[in-house]
Parts: C-alpha cells; structure tokens; sequence
C-alpha cells in the first residue's frame, strides 16, 4: 500500500510525524520511506541517514541558451518567452537567465536564425537511496538550486521505491510531500492509496491543508487528519469542525511538546527519545489507529 | 525597488517576518507586498483581511480544429511537456493537466487557423488593501494544477503594475525555479531560517540561490533560542551574508500569528526586534541618504 502524508503548509511537523509513524511501524510492517520534498528534503536527516548508498543523477530538466555569435538581437524572444526569462545583458546581448528558465523551447522555435537558440538538457537534482539504522530503506532527492521539475523528480523516487518493494518484498511506502500543492505535492499523492493530512489549529495551517486536501479530492483517495501541536491555540475550533464537515476521521491529536525540537537537534525521532513524552504517547497511540485502520 | 524574503524551508517564519517588516516599511515607502507563495499563500490571513479585487488568470490551451489539422504531429513532436498525443494516424489530442500554455504547439503548426485559441483557468490573483497603508498582491493557484510558475509571474506583473517605492516579495519554501522567478529583480534577499539542523540544511540552500543571482544575502533567525545560532553564523559567513536579527521562540507571535494581527503593533519587546530590522532595511535602501 502507498501512503502520502500531506500538509499543504510547511512548518507543521510533517516530517517530524512521518519519522515517528515510520519508527513505531518498521516492526510490524516492511515499509519503504520515501522523502518527496525534493526542494528541501529533511527525512533522511530525521532518520539519521549519515550516507547515502546510491545516489542518481537526474537530467529532466532542460533550459535554453542563446548563442551570442549568430545572435542577431531581433528581440523576438525575449518578447515571447512565456516567463519572463530573457533578459539583455550589458553588453547588450540576449540571455536565458537559467535559474527560471522553464525549459518550453518556444525562444528556440520563435528564433529566425537556425541553430542560435538551443535547448540543452541540464541536471536537474539527484535521487538517493539508504538503509536507515532502522532497517528500513529510504529514498529521497534534491532538487539543484533554481531548477524546474521537481514533481518529476518525486515521479523519478516513487519509481524507484517500487522496484526496491518488488525486489525487497515490501509492503508499504509512506511517502512524505512538500509544503503546498503543485507538481511535487501532485506526485507524491498521484497514485497513492490513502492520504494522511497533517495540520495545527491556525488559520494559515487551515488555509493550505483545505487547498491539500481539494487535491487528495481529485485522486479520489481517502483521507485521513493529524492534528499537531493540538493544544497550541485552544480557542481555534475550525480545524476539527472542517474535518467533520468534510468527513475526514481525526486520527489523533498531538500535543505541543518541547521534546519534540529536543528530539530533532539530536536528529531522531521523538517516539525514540523520548518515548514518555506526551508528544509521544500520542503518536503511539496514532501509529496503533494507522495500522488497524489502514495498513491492515 | 525590491526586496524578497525567503527561507529554503517551510514553516521557518517567512510570512511572519514579511507581513511585520512591510508594515514597519509602509510608514516610509509606499509600499506593495507580493504573496508569491502562490501554493500557499498566507499572508492576508495574518494581516487579518479578506483577499479583493480578484482577477482570473487564464492560461492558453491548444484546441484543434480537426477540419483543418493535416496530421502533421509538428505540434506534438515540440511539445516539452508530451501535452499532445497522437493516434496512428497523427490526429492530435491533448492532456490539459500536462499542458503549460506555451504556445510551442501554435508556432509551428504549419496551417492558420488549425490550432484555436483555447485557455484554462489555473489560479486568481488579488489586489488587496490592507489596514496598514501597504497594499497586498497575493497569487493563487487553483487546486489540482501543477505549475506554479504562470502565477507567480502574474502575481508579480500585477504588483509591477501599481504605483509603488518599494516591493516586497514573500516567496513559497524551496529553492526551485518559481522561488527564483519571486526573487529575481531585488536588490536585498533576506532569508528567514531557524537554527534547528533542518533548518540549518535548508538555509545553505537559500544562500547558494542568493549567490547564483549575485544577492546581496542577510539572515533573519527565527525561534533563535531553539537551537545553535553558532551553526548558522558559521554557514552565513561562508556565503558572506550576515545575521541581522534574532527572534526569539514567542507565544506572543504566535498569537499574532493566530489573530490576524502583527506582532509589531503591540508593545512587546519581540515588536522592538522587527522595528529594528526595518530601520537597517530602510538605511540599505535609502543608501547615504
């Protein structure tokens, strides 16, 4: 089975929650993580993977180029680029600044002089495998600073993590997505069989895990909801009544607890360090739900 | 003039310090701030106003005219994105979700008027009066679109276009492209992080794109009392950038957060931190002035 777990706002302990879930369900299950932030992968760190085993490059991404010396300075791309990404240069030649460069080509195909603009295929990021202390494997990316497709790196992982559960004989991959709602967040729920939706009573976390959850609508998957730093904001009552509106079953409650940035700067799970913590007895009691009701 | 603020991660107080810097700031410049975190945006809900003035952002989506289409595959065989399928016979289909609205397809079919003009509804942008004499440009993509990009170059266009001194620009988490596009054209990125390892991971990231775009960098640290500043000043000072505030972890802020209220109209000492980096924002942008 694959479980995407979700947030649609970053800073809501996303990942802080996978590492436990996955460290309370690696014995009775064999699982395979999969870190789908590939802008700003943090659950290898979590885990602490110190090295990684294997590491791909990624080529998805293509940006264009300009060649200044058949050049001819018509214009005609820097007026039809989609984006915004041509610019002129000083000495006033025409450049693709190729840190938002989409890769699209219409410069190349709108551009009067053959062979002046090309579209090179550039690295994108790469993709990374371990075996956590744990036991269990991990997969993760990381997207190249200013670079595109970073959904198509997540496709890239979950791939990759299939084959690991055919030749491993693993039963499930829980896949952790990134902060908001496009291409990655598209990717790791694409194909999934049940989405867990993580978020805190504010009126921002609300706002962005009710975006999250309009896409979970579109796969047609079902939905679960954790509620972290429960406690956080009493008065705040939408998050539960959202849930119920939607029929979203509440999961479990996780209290603010200071073990919890404790059990990140030494880079482990709460459940592990701190396992009389609040924070903990929660996240147990949320695994013991997840494995009856979901994993089976 | 422009400024960004950004942070590599999620949830390192990005928004929090662009919605108190640009209510200090709008006391000295008239002031626009861009919620570029077009899959998130949340700015308005901690400025505590309802988004207005919402305009729809259409993105161009071929459609064909199979009367005139010669099955040539031409606009197939462009597409970057494998938008455009074709049967055995070359007749061309298209997958709206893949589709990026480039309009490769409709430059090289090689008859007029075979490819229509169609669009597709991919997100609002707004324009928003605030309480605090700064107006807000927030940009939202609709739900279950893929690309980000086409927003925040429309939030952005949108911002460009209203009369302003300066624009301040809050960027989505990450490093990819869209959060470069959000950036590009400022002169001053700072970048809001916290000093916990993930956050430390991440605010390495964020340094590497200031220095790709020659940004000159300064580091806001958020919940400074959580972990090891030390670490941050070490990896700030090897990509030259400095550390110009440290915010403590405050249940004061997050009730602001959670009221729709900035913590720099109240009189705590945590408002006295913002204050002060506004000040040091607006000497940088005011020069000798």
């Amino acid at each position: 089975m694959q479980v995407a777990i979700a947030s649609g706002k970053g800073g809501v302990g996303k990942s802080t929650i996978t590492a436990s879930l996955l460290y309370l369900l690696k014995d009775r299950y064999k699982l395979i993580a999969v870190d789908a932030d590939a802008e700003a992968p943090n659950l290898g760190l979590l885990l602490g993977v110190e090295e990684w085993e294997e590491e791909r490059e990624h080529f998805g991404a293509k940006v264009a180029r300009i060649n200044p010396e058949s050049c001819v300075r018509c214009g005609i791309c820097y007026e039809r680029c989609p984006y915004e990404c041509i610019y002129m240069d000083d000495e006033g030649n025409y450049v693709v600044n190729e840190l938002t460069c989409e890769g699209c080509n219409v410069c190349g195909l709108v551009c009067p002089v053959p062979g002046t603009i090309t579209l090179e295929q550039v690295r994108s990021g790469v993709i990374r495998r371990a075996t956590t202390k744990y036991g269990f494997p991990i997969i993760s990316a990381q997207l190249d600073v200013g670079k595109p497709e970073s959904g198509k790196l997540v496709t890239e992982e979950k791939e990759w993590a299939k084959k690991l559960m055919d030749e491993l004989n693993l039963e499930h991959m829980i896949v952790d997505s990134a902060a908001g709602i496009g291409c990655q967040v598209i990717a790791s729920l694409g194909g999934a069989d049940v989405a867990i939706l993580i978020a805190e009573p504010t009126p921002a976390s609300l706002s962005d895990v009710q975006r999250a959850y309009k896409v979970v609508q579109h796969f047609r998957e079902p939905a679960y909801l954790i509620i972290n730093k429960a406690d956080l904001n009493p008065g705040f009552t939408k998050l539960g009544e959202w849930a119920e509106a939607e029929g979203i079953p509440v999961i479990g409650e996780v209290p603010y607890d200071r073990a919890i940035p404790k059990s990140m700067a030494m880079l482990k799970p709460v459940v592990e360090v701190f396992p009389e913590s609040p924070a903990s007895k929660a996240l147990k009691e949320i695994a013991d739900v997840i494995a009856e009701e979901i994993l089976g | 003039m422009q400024i960004a603020v950004s942070g590599g991660k999620g949830g390192t107080g990005k928004s929090t310090v662009a919605i108190n810097l640009a209510v200090e700031l709008a006391k000295r410049f008239k002031l626009v701030l861009a919620d570029l975190d077009v899959e998130a945006p949340n700015d308005h809900l901690l400025l505590g106003v309802d988004l207005a003035n919402e305009e729809p952002v259409n993105q161009f989506m071929p459609r064909f005219d199979y009367s005139k289409c010669t099955k040539c595959r031409k606009c197939a065989e462009v597409c970057e994105e494998h938008a455009i399928i074709t049967l055995k016979d070359g007749t061309p289909f298209l997958m709206p979700t893949l589709c990026s609205g480039c309009r490769a397809c409709e430059i090289v079919c090689p008859v007029p008027g075979a490819i229509l003009e169609g669009s597709r509804l991919i997100g609002h942008t707004y324009v928003t009066e605030t309480h605090y004499g700064f107006t807000l440009v927030t940009g939202k993509l609709r739900e279950g679109e893929e690309r980000s990009m086409p927003l925040v170059v429309e939030a952005k266009r949108r911002a460009r276009n209203l009369d302003y001194e300066l624009m301040m620009v809050d960027t989505a988490a990450g490093t990819g492209n869209t959060v470069s596009k959000a950036i590009e054209g400022s002169e001053l990125l700072i970048a809001v992080t916290e000093p916990t390892p993930l956050g430390i991971h991440d605010t390495e990231l964020i340094l590497q794109l200031g220095r790709l775009m020659n940004l000159k960098t300064w580091v806001v640290v958020n919940r400074a009392d959580l972990g090891d500043v030390g670490r941050v000043r070490e990896i700030a000072g090897r990509y030259g950038a400095e550390i110009v505030a440290e915010i403590p972890y405050s249940e004061s802020i997050v009730k602001s957060y959670v009221s729709g209220r900035p913590i720099v109209l109240e009189e705590v000492p945590e408002a006295e931190i913002f204050r002060e980096l506004a000040e040091k924002v607006a000497n940088f942008l005011g020069g000798d002035e």
